[in-house]
């Protein structure tokens, strides 16, 4: 069922336990399992069907630290969230990214890859993603890995048929959560703001915020705030950890067969280190995109060879001339070592239209990820160098150590961290089932829940970790 | 016909002129007996000792 708004689900008399707060891929998947359980559950939706300026404004805020992205930009505040807008560009977190890594404080998730791949199966109906081809190791240190380009599944358009004829889930349009209530050992309501007026509070069982990797964090800081922290008791941590995927041109590589690596459709490869290599070099995980360069860019890369390997730069001209594919542009992107002071906080002078607090993301990347990009470009560079398949330059502003560029994308609009998951209150807001630490009915679905980020887009395991919490919930809001 | 073989002709004196590029002896008295395979780093490119010739 769908209802346009909070007044119409209401004078429907339609009941749910599990109120879930977000129609993005997060919490639509959520809503799917409890209904697969038999269970009843409302999912409220800020937004529309449609993006409105209106709703979008709610979303802005400011970033303190590193550049980054207008956060009215960065996501999309309607009916799907930001699955409107993503690239569909798929990959499950790898074993070693749940492990902890003794070199870096704070890694390590409580579950591991096997706690998700149960669901894996069905994420791959629900993305419509073919199986993942094994990662194959070129050397100890690098492997080629696969991102699959999926269809990038728009989580309202497709389920908005199956929402519509189900009785067990009633999707409510422009209804915004502003805060939940509780008594420091339930939530006790959550308070409603629909069509630009108060409705009052909504009574479940259950509370999921699903709202995004930024947005999860504001909800419960701000609910916190109101309610002396009767919401979240354990907030040390809650806001803190916040993490991206940066991502910046690193360097160009000349390969010798071009060919060697199978690229997908669009000519680009992927590539990531071995846990080995990272312990080896004391870094966090990172990806390297190869793709292939412009023959502008080619001709430059081989006159710069040229002055330091002239045999080889002859080579990769001869095969220019003949019209040869040979250069790469090596864009890298990276995990971030989890810090609290990376951290989501409410603005003390900025609010939205109903009065929440706006949010201040305060981010800045560290020394750790510049080396891990060096050092994995180092990496990648030693791989061609002593298989013989090609050379790579890393990027003059990495080398001199300059700033990072101002001219690129920056990072991957991936919002994670900041609700993180740890058997450590102290370390962490949600336990290994996503439930709040201290808190009997609050669970949390998204990436907000992420300890460690990997280095891949991380919807796939948001969408895993969904269907594990919704048949947790299941469970337990059934029985 | 006429239009691809400029392009050509242009393709090649480019290439020509990169090639004749003079290469800067980084690397002019090589002890002899260093190891052509090792990796060396110079100005960001990731070599082999062999290349520097
Ligand atoms: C440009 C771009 C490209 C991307 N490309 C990729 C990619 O290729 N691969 C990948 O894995 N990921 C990608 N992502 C990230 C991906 O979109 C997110 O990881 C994913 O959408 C997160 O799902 P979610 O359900 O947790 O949150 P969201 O999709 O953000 O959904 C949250 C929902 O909650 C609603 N909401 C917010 N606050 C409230 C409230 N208080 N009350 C009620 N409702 C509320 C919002 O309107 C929204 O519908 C990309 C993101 C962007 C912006």
């Amino acid at each position: 069922m769908i209802f346009a708004d909070f007044e119409s689900f209401r004078a429907s008399g339609a009941t749910a336990k599990v109120c879930v707060i977000g129609s993005g891929p997060a919490g639509t998947t959520i809503a799917r399992k409890l209904a697969a359980a038999g269970v009843p559950s409302v999912i409220f939706e800020a937004g529309g069907t449609e993006w409105s300026e209106d709703s979008q404004d709610f979303y802005r805020g400011k970033t303190v630290g590193d550049p980054y992205f207008d956060l009215d930009v960065t996501r999309l505040r309607f009916l799907g969230g930001c699955s409107n807008h993503w690239a569909g560009w798929c990959r499950v977190l790898d074993t070693h990214d749940f492990q902890p890594k003794a070199w870096v404080p704070d890694t390590g998730w409580p579950i591991g890859r096997a706690d998700i791949e149960p669901y894996l199966e069905e994420v791959h109906d629900i993305l419509e993603l073919d199986a993942f081809r094994a990662d194959v190791p070129i050397s100890d240190d690098i492997r080629l890995v696969q991102l699959i380009k999926s269809p990038a599944v728009q989580f309202g358009e497709k389920f908005h048929d199956e929402i519509e004829r189900s009785p067990l889930i009633s999707l409510v349009l422009n209804t915004y959560v502003t805060e939940l209530a509780g008594d420091g050992r339930r939530i006790t309501g959550a308070r409603i703001w629909s069509r630009d007026r108060d409705a009052g509070t909504f009574v479940a069982d259950y509370y999921v915020p699903c709202t995004g990797g930024l947005e999860n964090s504001r909800l419960l800081l701000w609910s916190n705030q109101q309610s002396n922290g009767a919401v979240v008791p354990n907030a040390a941590a809650l806001g803190r950890y916040w993490m991206e995927h940066p991502q910046f041109l690193g360097g160009d590589a000349i390969l010798s067969d071009y060919s060697i690596f199978p690229t997908d459709t669009t000519n680009e490869a992927f590539f990531s280190p071995s846990p080995a290599a990272m312990e080896a070099r004391k870094i966090m995980n990172f990806g390297i995109r190869l793709i292939e360069t412009p023959y502008g860019g080619v001709k430059q890369v081989i006159a710069d060879l040229a002055c330091v390997a002239p045999d080889f730069a002859e080579w990769a001209a001869y095969q220019l001339g003949q019209n040869l594919r040979c250069a790469a542009q090596l864009y890298v992107g990276w995990e971030q070592a989890p810090l609290a002071s990376n951290f989501i906080r409410l603005s003390e002078t900025d609010r939205d239209k109903v009065g929440v607090p706006r949010i201040e993301l305060h981010w800045k990347k560290s020394d750790m990820e510049r080396r891990t990009i060096l050092e994995g470009l180092r990496l990648f560079g030693e791989t061609l160098a002593a298989r013989d398949i090609g050379r790579v330059r890393i990027a003059d502003w990495l080398v001199n150590g300059e700033d990072y560029p101002t001219d690129q994308e920056l990072a991957g609009h991936h919002h994670m961290g900041g609700t993180r998951m740890s058997d450590d209150p102290e370390k962490g807001v949600v336990d290994r089932n996503s439930k709040v630490h201290g808190v009997d009915n609050l669970f949390i679905g998204g990436s907000s829940v992420f300890a460690t980020s990997g280095q891949c887009n991380p919807t796939t395991t948001i969408t895993a970790l969904a269907c594990r919490l919704g048949e947790h919930l299941g469970g337990i809001a059934g029985a | 016909m006429a239009r691809s073989a400029a392009v050509d002709l242009s393709r090649r004196r480019l290439i020509q002129a990169l090639l004749a590029t003079t290469a800067i002896p980084l690397l002019v008295s090589l002890p002899k007996d260093v190891d052509p395979n090792a990796i060396v780093e110079v100005g960001g490119w990731i070599l082999k000792r062999g290349d520097l010739k």
